[in-house]
């Protein structure tokens, strides 16, 4: 631990830890479109229908939340593979200790899921307005419910001494100071991509983020492009005003890991993609465009940004699990053979993915 | 120290916990095989579409895909989650070895996964403006990334009955490829075709806008595949025949509930392959959406007796040869019958206040490790139902002898005092649980359930596996 991330691991380790952090990363990429769009979606819907119908941005989400769910899905099951692989006693002991109510996160889920598909149908349309406020939050607090289930596992993982008091307990919840600071900053930060992702998807479907928004493009006097920087904005502030509370939360030993050489170099990183990305949105507030290479580097800065809080968030539990221990159960699960077989068909249907889009794409053209 | 990992064990009595991932199994193996066959179906009705022979084969292909993206993109993705999070409230140490030794092959999967929701997302979004090549192109695509996705997950269920060399090599591919691999895998593709199809004779009835004549036509296209139904008596013997001789005796007569879901499974797939050759593939008969649905439902039965009977058979393993049915290692038995099976618990009973006495505690807490996956205390398959009526010393002889006493039990795999721990716990339920119960230490008992124990041995009950393990 006396190097940055991931040298000076055991090399197996840090080999789990990296296919680790890069799927999980994905997964954050489209969890945190889902997460907060479904929240800006329940709160757009409260401002009322005509205020929805010249918001461009919650179209969007509307239509494009189910897929993006599917995505999200899809792309947490390699994460919940290696986490298995890394951390396999301690995650399958906070599932175990959680139990039913730990499960509750499924059938959740595919009400969820498919509120998102109700929200787009013809159904929906063809029923008064006040349905569409209250499907967008019932949706909206199952994601969220989903979110403080996980931050919850997680901790739990973390605490083993917790386990067999909470055992004995029968305890559905677990009660940690670290719950709400740690949700916070997840539900915070999935609001930054999100802008960035909007910006994206808007300049590919032509909204013109780089010029003036049409009068009836502005909701509440604001311009789609202004919108989408109060949004950051947003995210970013509550983001940071939770990881200050987050942090006496966490173990002295895991704050001397995440400001020591490990983390430490990732920690800065991550307060630079922080300010880069304010720097962008503000100066994009100011003068209600977005352009290209402001986006470009907003981008570049969230995807650093969310490699780095990603790398520290490991770290906090690398300072608390018996890595000693794990390193021989990763050392010899390396030398299981079908390493060569995953990269071969990762490659191959990465390239088939690719070449569906460009036909899709080539196609509606 | 114990060479057990232990966990937390949850507790859902009245059910057994077998049902509770049973149930879920079942369920998504049938969404999970829809989603498989409809992706060949679509391809199908794609290529005739544009090789000119069903000019409604297009329409109703997009009609199709909406059904199978609302199903099987939210229900089969969460039901899969879901049985990877209810495998590990059930059985950690199975699940955790499964994740160790193939988690490159699960590792494989998810890409065709990706490739899966991708491509089939991209057609039910984009299908309908698109050309036909590329809309066929898409739809192989999506129909390889699903069956790739059963090719992978087969050679880990499979292994688990018919581990094969990787017994001795643990050689991931020698676990891949094992003998059940092959008839497993083409039994699954032919029922995912026949689910989808028998899904596609529902659906053409309930999408409004065709005619009776074109429903007609289009009933007679989608069962086609219900021809490949002729094949299973043979694919399904073949399976049958690469099973592990105990496991094929529990199936065909020797355990009655195994052997009445076999000819569950046995006696629906016949009655739909009947009904789909005679009457709707040679009489040309117009299949309604009731008889659809019956017939689908009837294919769901054949699917729940089937994975019933697989997941059956591997008894008293849940790793053949490798893990007993309780998550036991098989070579760690021995060990256990010193050290006992409770000692190292770190997780005290919920309920420790409730037994009269430690005696009971611990062999409520034996249960809890070695009893629970299967039994309840006094739910489902019961431990007081099945030996409350038995005397005090044939249950001490029972419990120790447990794989004599049921070939498809798991050897006791701890101390004397640990077997009559559990004789206690039973007679106290059988008592009504009582306020008082005295503690029975007699060490001529004890030396007694001790010879038991010896005399079984740590192996399985089944003579053929026994002589083939390790232990004594």
């Amino acid at each position: 631990m006396n190097t940055i991330f991931p040298l000076g691991l055991p090399s197996a380790t840090a080999f789990y830890l990296v296919l680790y952090l890069a799927t999980y990363v994905m997964h954050m990429v489209f969890m945190h479109y889902v997460l907060a769009g479904s929240t800006y979606l329940a709160v757009g819907r409260l401002m009322g229908r005509e205020r929805c119908a010249s918001c461009g941005w919650q179209t969007i989400l509307v239509d494009w939340l189910p897929f993006a769910t599917g995505l999200a899905i899809t792309a947490g099951v390699a994460p919940l593979l290696f986490v298995q692989m890394l951390y396999g006693r301690e995650f399958a002991t906070a599932n175990l200790l959680l139990s039913h109510r730990w499960m509750a996160i499924l059938p959740v889920l595919i009400v969820c899921f498919y509120l998102l598909y109700l929200q787009k149908s013809s159904w929906i349309a063809r029923r008064a307005w006040a349905w569409r406020p209250v499907v967008a939050a019932v949706a909206c607090a199952g994601f969220l419910f989903i979110a403080w289930s996980w931050t919850e596992n997680h901790l739990l993982m973390l605490d083993r001494q917790a386990w067999p008091g909470l055992y004995e307990a029968g305890a559905l919840w677990y009660e940690s100071p670290g719950v709400v600071p740690r949700l916070a900053i997840w539900f915070f930060l999935a609001f930054p991509s999100l802008a960035i992702e909007l910006a994206w998807q808007g300049r590919l479907l032509g909204v013109p983020l780089d010029a003036p928004a049409a009068p009836d493009a502005r909701v509440a006097g604001l311009s789609p492009v202004r919108r989408l920087a109060l949004t950051a904005c947003a995210g970013l502030t509550g983001t940071t005003f939770a990881a200050i509370a987050y942090w006496p939360t966490i173990s002295v030993a895991a704050q001397a890991v995440v400001m020591g050489a490990l983390a430490g170099p990732w920690l800065a990183l991550l307060v630079g993609a922080v300010a880069v990305q304010a720097a962008v949105w503000i100066v994009t507030a100011i003068r209600d465009r977005l352009t290209l290479p402001l986006l470009i580097a907003a981008t570049c800065a969230w995807l650093i940004g969310l490699v780095s809080v990603a790398v520290v968030r490991e770290a906090i539990r690398l300072a608390a699990v018996d890595l000693a221990t794990a390193a021989e159960s990763h050392t010899a699960a390396v030398h299981i053979g079908g390493l060569p077989v995953f990269l071969i068909f990762a490659v191959l249907n990465a390239a088939a993915i690719v070449w569906c889009i460009r036909t899709v794409r080539t196609a509606i053209r | 120290m114990s060479s057990l990992e232990y966990y937390p064990i949850i507790d859902v009595s009245p059910l057994m916990k077998g049902l509770v991932i049973g149930g879920l199994g079942i369920f998504h193996v049938f969404l999970a095989q829809f989603a498989i066959g409809g992706g060949m179906l679509l391809c199908y009705l794609q290529w005739l579409h544009m090789r000119g022979e069903c000019r409604l084969a297009r329409r109703f292909a997009d009609d199709y895909f909406k059904v199978l993206v609302l199903v099987s993109f939210v229900l089969g993705a969460v039901t899969g989650v879901a049985m990877w999070f209810t495998s590990i409230q059930i059985s950690p140490r199975t699940i955790a070895t499964m994740v160790r030794e193939f988690h490159w092959v699960w590792a494989t999967e998810w890409t065709f996964f990706c490739l899966e929701v991708v491509a089939g997302y991209l057609f039910y979004r984009y299908g309908p403006r698109l050309a036909d090549p590329a809309r066929l192109h898409l739809l192989l695509l999506y129909s390889v990334a699903s069956w790739m996705s059963l090719f992978w997950i087969n050679g880990i269920l499979s292994w688990q009955l018919t581990p094969g060399t990787w017994l001795e090599s643990r050689n991931v591919w020698d676990g891949f490829f094992n003998p059940g691999f092959l008839p497993s895998l083409i039994f699954r593709t032919i029922s995912s075709a026949s689910i989808a199809a028998l899904a596609a004779c529902a659906l053409v009835n309930l999408v409004p806008g065709f005619t009776r004549s074109e429903r007609h036509s289009l009933v007679a296209i989608c069962a086609r595949p219900l021809v490949f139904m002729l094949a299973m008596p043979l694919v399904g013997g073949w399976y049958i025949a690469t099973m592990p001789a105990d496991s094929r005796v529990w199936a065909t007569g020797g355990n009655v509930p195994m052997t009445l879901f076999l000819t569950m499974a046995v006696g629906s797939s016949t009655l739909i392959g009947l009904y789909a050759v005679v009457a709707i593939l040679r009489q040309r008969l117009y299949v309604n959406g009731a008889t659809a649905s019956l017939l689908l439902a009837l294919a769901f039965v054949a699917t729940a007796g089937g994975e019933f009977v697989r997941e059956g058979v591997r008894k008293p393993f849940t790793i053949r040869e490798y893990l007993y049915s309780n998550s036991i290692p098989r070579d760690g038995i021995a060990a256990l019958r010193e050290r006992g099976s409770a000692t190292d618990d770190p997780y005290p009973l919920r309920n420790a206040a409730d037994y009269p006495n430690a005696q009971l505690v611990l062999g409520a807490k034996v249960f809890r490790t070695q009893c629970s996956v299967c039994h309840t205390l006094e739910g489902m398959n019961a431990v007081v139902d099945l030996a409350g009526t038995w005397s005090i010393d044939q249950r001490r002889l029972n419990i120790a002898q447990l794989q004599r006493t049921k070939p498809f039990m798991p050897p006791f795999a701890g101390t004397p005092e640990e077997v009559e721990g559990v004789v206690q716990l039973i007679g106290w339920l059988r008592a009504g649980r009582p306020a008082a119960w005295d503690e029975s230490h007699d060490p001529v008992v004890l030396e007694q359930i001790r010879r038991w124990l010896d005399e079984a041995g740590t192996g399985p009950g089944d003579a053929t596996l026994a002589r083939a393990g390790p232990s004594p």
